[in-house]
């Protein structure tokens, strides 16, 4: 297969993150300390150097980067201070522009005004919203419902999913590899299962807690998702779902705060270099949690008719979530990580059927 | 001065969080008022990635000179702008400080100078000669490694006198350890001891081992030099070397000369072709030195009153015109970085340690064997123990590496060669695999040497080991072949690690005393890296060996011959440079006026 060298890739990536791509030279130090590479999947050296001659088709076909959970061990060892760490991470972003047919994920990386209209026109949007329902509790409550369901069906269907679809078609058929089929079918449960616990992050030295942390804001989010969608938790009156709900808003806002913090000390690697888009993804979730929180507790006091814009800055945050930071942000990673696993294990099985493994 | 010769200047603020630096804007202020400058710059204020921008301002200038630290990291920038403005780039002077060596705060007259010399268009080197004083014809050398016994020798077969001093108990230095040099595998002892041999029978150098510098004072051409001599205990003049004392003596410590491989005697002689060749004792190991009681060895002692418990440390002052420092270096401690498991897993070793294992007159006989505790929790190698059958050799430990030192060691990429060539030579049917980043073998005859140590069949593997752990007896590597872009996970028996060179822990002390410069990676800094690499900006104080940066003994031998020509033509002459750095800002201006007449 050939490739052709695109010398401006080094340039267009470090619009995506910090770091210098020609720190490197090469020692492979990187991928060898790294817990998660594995003996036909290797990284990060591969992408780095991928990077340094120019290779965008090599680069787009790698699964490397989504098998990364930002440990950090390849930054602190790693002899030229040339931080494949983060070098991962802002290759993730440009892999999510990379698969994003809208080109919406790529400007919102690069671009923080772009970013502010987009919020900026979200915001009119629903005021505008609430201004052609009469600021009417009911009437809001009833929109936000049906708008939260539709949204994420568009999502879905036009969005995601074409997405993930590329990504398959870049790292799998473009690729060439030949996987049995009944790979498709079994490694099918690993990725349900993986999505869910992302527990290949447990292979890191970084401890268990964090594993933890990140599993209950996973969990807790789609729980949020589930109670206020199918189960329309603020219009409830069904004391088993508004415990829950009430329980699940908790896990997202506590936790997403400890990790707005760690973010704000910059102890660990991961948290030495936030981008835009890290912070926007803690900050809104955690805004998320608890505003909607708050909105349950307003409506079991029987406060929310008097305080409506309370209702509004919910339906803000979520809009501008859902509309914005779900499908163009970081939230995306946490799907294509899962789909990476899945590839990887088909690339693994095409190279079993070969006999080179 | 008319309008075309129009000055600008630039100054580089690149301080890298360093405070200790000259007071650039000061410099800068007085720069200013001079007639043909019109235009200052400071380097945080201008955006390096605009070259049209910077182009239009220097429109109406004629010359540029760039000033400050690290002014070669911009240089490519202004002679950009100054082709895009029509100008000839070749009126760009440079003005770097460091080269001049005005590197700290006390050091801003001097900067200013370099400045000043810029502006009136004088090379600094021109107007900044000092004079010149009378010198005193005999020579201190400090350190008796290779680089020292070298310089010795050289000014000695001059017929002028030298004191050679060196610290430990015997001259040699590191030389004296290794089985065999690179590239041609000569035998290291049939090179050195001739010469150590010739350094203790000359009749003009006087060898003066176990002595430290405790200060220096005077002037170049005149030093004043404080000696501590301390106590050998054993009177060398009568000492036979019959080492019966040795045999009998119960205080034990860890032997410096075998690397800490093994254990010698409280009374020892460092190995057994030292120069001198006599017996000393080792105070703090001594067991009447200690706690009063013991003297076996005196009772021993064929030779009458030869060993005295009691001496005591002497100080002696010397005078000399001129002072050689080849002081050498210290290994990198492999313990530091943790994941090689140095210090933990017994059979991970230094490549100082494996010269001792290959070494004939070595601990083991030359026999490369297993490390393993002993009965009292002492790790040694036992020429009983069974012998490893795959050995790793890892290079760059705690070089080129920006968590410890930034810059190459150059010669562990060829002694790591080399020591695989001695393990196939020793076990030709172990497995020697070898990890590199890249391979400098720069020297006359060292790519060859590469390309024999591949055709002996030693694996060499392109990629930096990340870890080793201790997997079922054996030692687990864990490195990717970053040319076949495989991931190898390899067990083997033995694990050597290509440690670098460092400076040693008094180098900061030294310098101090001698009132010279040691540049960022903490070796002593040489006048010049290009046409002075022995001389310093103090007059009479020359530089030799590893102690200016690392080196092999080759380029030792060539750099400790041109430091004691250094010598030699100041003592022919009967003249000597004063330093550079006494002179005083308000001589160098009117040099320059002087010579830009
Ligand atoms: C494992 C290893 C293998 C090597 N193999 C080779 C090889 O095969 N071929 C090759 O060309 N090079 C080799 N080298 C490099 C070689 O060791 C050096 O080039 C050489 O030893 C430098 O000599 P030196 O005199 O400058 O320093 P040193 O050998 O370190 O001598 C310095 C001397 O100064 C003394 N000293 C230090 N401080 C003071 C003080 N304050 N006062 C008094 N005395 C002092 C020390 O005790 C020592 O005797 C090897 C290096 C290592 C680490
Ligand atoms: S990123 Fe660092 S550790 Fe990785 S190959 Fe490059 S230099 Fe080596
Ligand atoms: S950050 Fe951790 S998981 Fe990611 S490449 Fe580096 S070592 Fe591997
Ligand atoms: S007096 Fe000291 S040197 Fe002599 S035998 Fe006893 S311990 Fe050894
Ligand atoms: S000489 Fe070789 S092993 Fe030593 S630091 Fe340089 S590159 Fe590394």
């Amino acid at each position: 297969m050939s490739n052709r060298v695109n010398p401006d890739l080094k340039k267009e990536l470090r619009k995506f993150g910090e770091g210098d791509w020609n720190d490197c030279f090469n020692c492979g130090n990187c991928t060898a300390i790294c817990s998660l590479t594995e003996k036909d999947i290797l990284f990060p050296r591969k992408e780095i150097r991928a990077i340094q001659m120019g290779l965008k088709n090599k680069l787009a076909s790698s699964v490397g980067p989504w098998l990364c959970y930002y440990c950090g061990e390849c930054s602190e060892t790693c002899p030229r201070d040339a931080n494949p760490g983060e070098l991962m991470m802002a290759v993730r972003r440009y892999l999510t522009k990379i698969y994003d047919w809208t080109g919406l994920a790529g400007l919102f990386y690069r671009s923080k005004l772009a970013l502010f209209i987009g919020f900026l026109l979200v915001l009119i949007a629903v005021i505008a919203v609430g201004y052609v329902k009469g600021f009417e509790t009911e009437a809001l409550m009833e929109f936000g419902h049906l708008f939260e369901q539709y949204v994420i069906l568009a999502l879905f269907t036009l969005i995601i999913l074409p997405n993930i679809f590329h990504m398959f078609w870049l790292t799998i058929v473009k690729q060439k590899v030949k996987a049995p089929v009944f790979s498709y079918i079994t490694g099918f449960w690993h990725l349900i299962w993986n999505m869910f616990t992302q527990n290949r992050s447990l292979k890191c030295e970084t401890g268990s807690f964090r594993w933890l942390e990140h599993f209950l804001i996973v969990i807790g989010y789609l729980l949020l998702l589930f109670t206020t969608v199918f189960l329309n938790w603020f219009s409830t009156e069904n004391n088993f779902i508004i415990w829950l709900g009430y329980i699940v808003c908790g896990l997202v806002f506590v936790f997403t705060f400890d990790f707005i913090i760690d973010r704000l000390r910059k102890k660990r690697e991961v948290t030495k270099f936030s981008h835009h888009s890290d912070w926007l993804f803690v900050i809104w979730l955690f805004l998320l949690g608890l505003t909607a929180f708050i909105v349950r507790l307003f409506v079991d006091t029987n406060l929310i008719d008097n305080n409506l814009w309370l209702y509004m800055i919910h339906l803000i945050v979520i809009a501008q979530w859902g509309i914005l930071l779900v499908p163009f942000g970081k939230w995306t990673h946490f799907l294509y990580r899962s789909f990476a696993i899945y590839f990887a294990n088909l690339k693994k099985s095409a190279l079993k059927r070969e006999g080179k493994l | 001065m008319g309008e075309n010769e129009r000055t600008g200047i630039f100054f580089c603020i690149n301080l890298n969080g360093n405070e200790d630096v000259v007071d650039i804007f000061k410099i800068a202020k007085n720069a200013e008022k001079k007639p043909n400058v019109s235009v200052v710059w400071y380097s945080s204020d201008i955006s390096l990635s605009d070259t049209k921008k910077f182009a239009s301002e220097i429109k109406n200038l004629k010359r540029l000179i760039i000033a400050g630290y690290k002014t070669g990291t911009v240089k490519s920038f202004l002679t950009e702008a100054m082709v895009i403005a029509g100008k000839n780039p070749e009126n760009i002077l440079m003005a770097d400080f460091n080269e001049y060596g005005a590197n700290t705060k006390a050091d801003t007259e001097k900067a200013k100078a370099v400045v000043e010399c810029a502006i009136l268009g004088v090379p600094f080197e021109a107007a900044s000669v000092p004079g010149e004083t009378s010198v005193c014809t005999e020579t201190l050398v400090i350190g008796g490694g290779i680089a020292g016994i070298q310089a010795s020798l050289e000014i000695a077969n001059g017929n002028q006198k030298v004191y050679l001093l060196e610290r430990t108990g015997t001259i040699g230095g590191h030389m004296a350890m290794f089985d065999k040099t690179f590239p041609t595998l000569d035998c290291a002892a049939c090179i050195l001891t001739p010469k150590m041999v010739e350094v203790g029978q000359h009749p003009n150098i006087e060898l003066m081992t176990y002595c430290e510098v405790k200060s220096v004072e005077g002037e170049p051409g005149n030093y004043k030099v404080r000696i501590l001599k301390k106590a050998k205990r054993v009177d060398i003049s009568r000492c036979i070397a019959c080492g019966i004392c040795s045999e009998k003596c119960p205080g034990k410590a860890v032997s410096e000369f075998d690397a800490g491989t093994t254990l010698r005697k409280a009374i020892y002689i460092p190995f057994p072709q030292a120069v001198p060749n006599k017996y000393l004792i080792d105070a703090d190991n001594c067991i009447y030195v200690q706690s009063g009681k013991c003297g076996i060895c005196v009772k021993v002692c064929m030779v009458d009153s030869c060993i005295n418990l009691d001496e005591k440390d002497e100080e002696v002052e010397i005078t000399v015109g001129n002072i050689i420092v080849a002081t050498g270096f210290k290994v990198f401690d492999a313990k530091k970085i943790e994941r090689f498991g140095y210090g933990k897993f017994p059979n991970v070793i230094t490549s100082l340690e494996l010269e001792r294992l290959v070494n004939a007159a070595g601990p083991t006989g030359g026999n490369i064997c297993f490390r393993t505790r002993d009965k009292k929790g002492n790790w040694i190698f036992s020429d009983d123990n069974e012998k490893p059958k795959s050995f790793a050799l890892i290079h760059c430990i705690g070089s080129r590496d920006e968590n410890y030192n930034k810059y190459c060691s150059r010669v562990c990429c060829m002694y790591s060669l080399k020591l695989a060539h001695l393990i196939k030579e020793k076990l030709p049917d172990s497995d020697v695999f070898e990890y590199y980043i890249d391979m400098r073998a720069f020297g006359k005859g060292y790519e060859e040497f590469y390309e024999r140590i591949k055709e002996e069949g030693v694996n060499i593997i392109r990629g930096k080991t990340a870890k080793i752990e201790e997997k079922n007896g054996q030692l687990l590597l864990r490195t990717e072949d970053v040319i076949n872009d495989r991931l190898i996970e390899q067990k083997v028996d033995m694990v050597v690690l290509a440690v670098g060179l460092e400076p040693r822990e008094d180098t900061s002390e030294m310098a101090e005393m001698l009132g010279i410069s040691r540049s960022d990676d903490g070796w002593f800094l040489e006048a010049n890296s290009i046409c002075d690499p022995v001389g310093t900006y103090t007059g009479g104080i020359t530089i030799a060996g590893v102690c200016q940066g690392p080196k092999d003994i080759p380029d030792t031998i060539a750099q400790s011959s041109e430091a004691a020509s250094h010598v030699l033509k100041s003592i022919i002459n009967g003249k000597i440079r004063k330093s550079i750095k006494d002179l005083s800002y308000d001589k160098i201006v009117s040099n320059a006026k002087e010579f830009s007449k």
